[in-house]
């Protein structure tokens, strides 16, 4: 046995011949196995869709420890500014002021919000699905020719499910796309495959927003007469029936041109790409 | 001390390769340019397909793209059939020209991405129901073609062959 071993090492035509062997197989199996996956993604096993899951989250949570350094390094230059920053107190105060005024609008908001309900009671509308939200935490974020996803830390396991909306400081930022086991993947809204119903209250009109695929946003299916002004919001119209409706999106921004049919419109969205670290999916509460 | 050296030297590109297609979009499109422009990880793979055919293995090259599928949401096998095309089409283009010089190869990496992302655009329309725009692509692949002689070069002064 040993001698055969000592044989095989020994004689290099032998052991470069294996080498061949071993390397003209390798090429024609790795092209099956990869045709194989291919395959799978057209088939609705249950099976194959678990081992997808867990091959998916076994990828998701390595990437996330080798990174962790990498994000330490490239975060370092904003914690040194954010601990040499000389200007804190005087930001305290500002900060303190802008608190005191949200929390005042606040109390107003409750009170329109109580009216509303009011109303709604007396004219015998019924209320919406309620809705819960679930934190999670942003561990991938990834683009390419084709896509744009955000890779989360929750996934079947705390009940997330495909097109739940996924926000951040009530800011409409994507849908699921893809539930694995203990991670899920959301479909950015400056995706190109991404479609949302949407509204513009301030001159009652309905839209769908679709993503340009370079970090910004479209509306199409505009009527024909519609007029917009600089800072027109936008938000979730929810007539899918699946996204929560009033969920911000972002202001319109007209080219201010006199002739108001040559006028283009283009979409500020209310959130900056490269900039999340955490997010909420919405579940309807059941 | 020397050999532990080179072979630092020789894994750092797989280590490079490695971090870009799991990072594509930090490193990338935030840093150059917005939206999904420039196809670094191909430049990569043709690169040291075509001056040193044994650096990335077929192995090595179907375990990365298995994971940058994974993460990227792409059909699960497109990547690992892409990288290891473009790997054997730049090695073969190589053989074939008899002289080497800075337009062979050029004209060989066009050929190379454009087979590449032709394969891949079939794929996707086949494998997945998802659509996507020819003119993003497009843009894809000539900012590729524009950047190549810049990332060569700093490869070419990095690795000097």
């Amino acid at each position: 046995m040993s001698q055969n071993r000592l044989a095989r090492s020994t004689t290099p035509g032998v052991s470069a011949l294996q080498k061949t062997i071993s390397k003209k197989f390798l090429l024609p199996t790795y092209i099956i196995i990869s045709f194989l996956f291919l395959l799978s993604e057209k088939s609705d096993f249950k099976a194959i869709r678990f081992l997808k899951a867990l091959i998916n989250d076994g990828i998701t949570y390595s990437i996330y420890v080798v990174n962790t350094p990498i994000k330490f390094v490239s975060n370092l230059g904003s914690s040194a500014r954010q601990y040499f920053n000389f200007n804190i107190i005087l930001e305290n105060k500002k900060l303190k002021d802008e608190v005191e005024q949200l929390n005042a609008e606040k109390r107003e908001l409750q009170f329109f919000k109580n009216e509303n309900d009011n109303l709604k009671r007396v004219l015998g509308i019924k209320n919406r699905d309620d809705y819960v939200s679930v934190y999670a935490k942003i561990i991938h974020e990834d683009t390419n020719e084709f896509a744009k996803n955000l890779i989360l830390t929750i996934g079947s396991n705390e009940g997330v499910q495909l097109g739940q909306a996924i926000v951040r400081n009530n800011v409409y930022l994507g849908k699921i796309s893809e539930v694995n086991l203990f991670s899920s993947k959301a479909m950015v809204i400056t995706d190109l495959n991404s479609r949302v119903p949407v509204v513009i209250p301030s001159r009652g009109v309905n839209a769908i927003l679709k993503g340009n695929g370079l970090g910004g946003a479209q509306l199409l299916f505009l009527p024909q007469n519609a007029v917009f002004e600089n800072n027109d919001q936008i938000y979730t119209s929810g007539s899918d029936g699946i996204i929560k409706e009033g969920l911000y999106v972002g202001k319109i921004v007209t080219d201010n041109k006199k002739d108001i049919k040559k006028r283009k419109y283009s979409v500020d969205l209310g959130f900056k790409e490269h900039q999340l670290n955490y997010v909420s999916v919405l579940k309807v509460k059941k | 001390m020397n050999s532990y050296i080179e072979k630092i030297k020789f894994y750092s590109a797989h280590i490079i390769f490695t971090l870009i297609c799991i990072n594509d979009s930090i490193f990338i499109n935030t840093w150059i340019a917005p939206g999904p422009i420039i196809n670094i990880k191909y430049i990569l793979v043709f690169y040291f397909s075509f001056f040193d055919k044994g650096r990335f293995s077929i192995t090595f090259l179907f375990f990365i793209g298995l994971i940058f599928d994974s993460l990227q949401g792409m059909p699960f096998g497109m990547t690992p059939i892409c990288f290891i095309l473009l790997s054997k089409l730049a090695s073969y283009l190589k053989q074939r020209r008899t002289q080497t010089n800075f337009q062979n190869e050029f004209i060989a990496f066009a050929i190379s991405l454009l087979v590449t992302q032709i394969i891949s655009v079939i794929i996707v329309s086949y494998f997945s129901q998802a659509p996507f725009e020819y003119l993003l692509l497009a843009i894809n692949i000539i900012v590729s073609l524009i950047f190549y002689p810049v990332i060569r070069t700093f490869l070419k002064v990095f690795y000097y062959y």
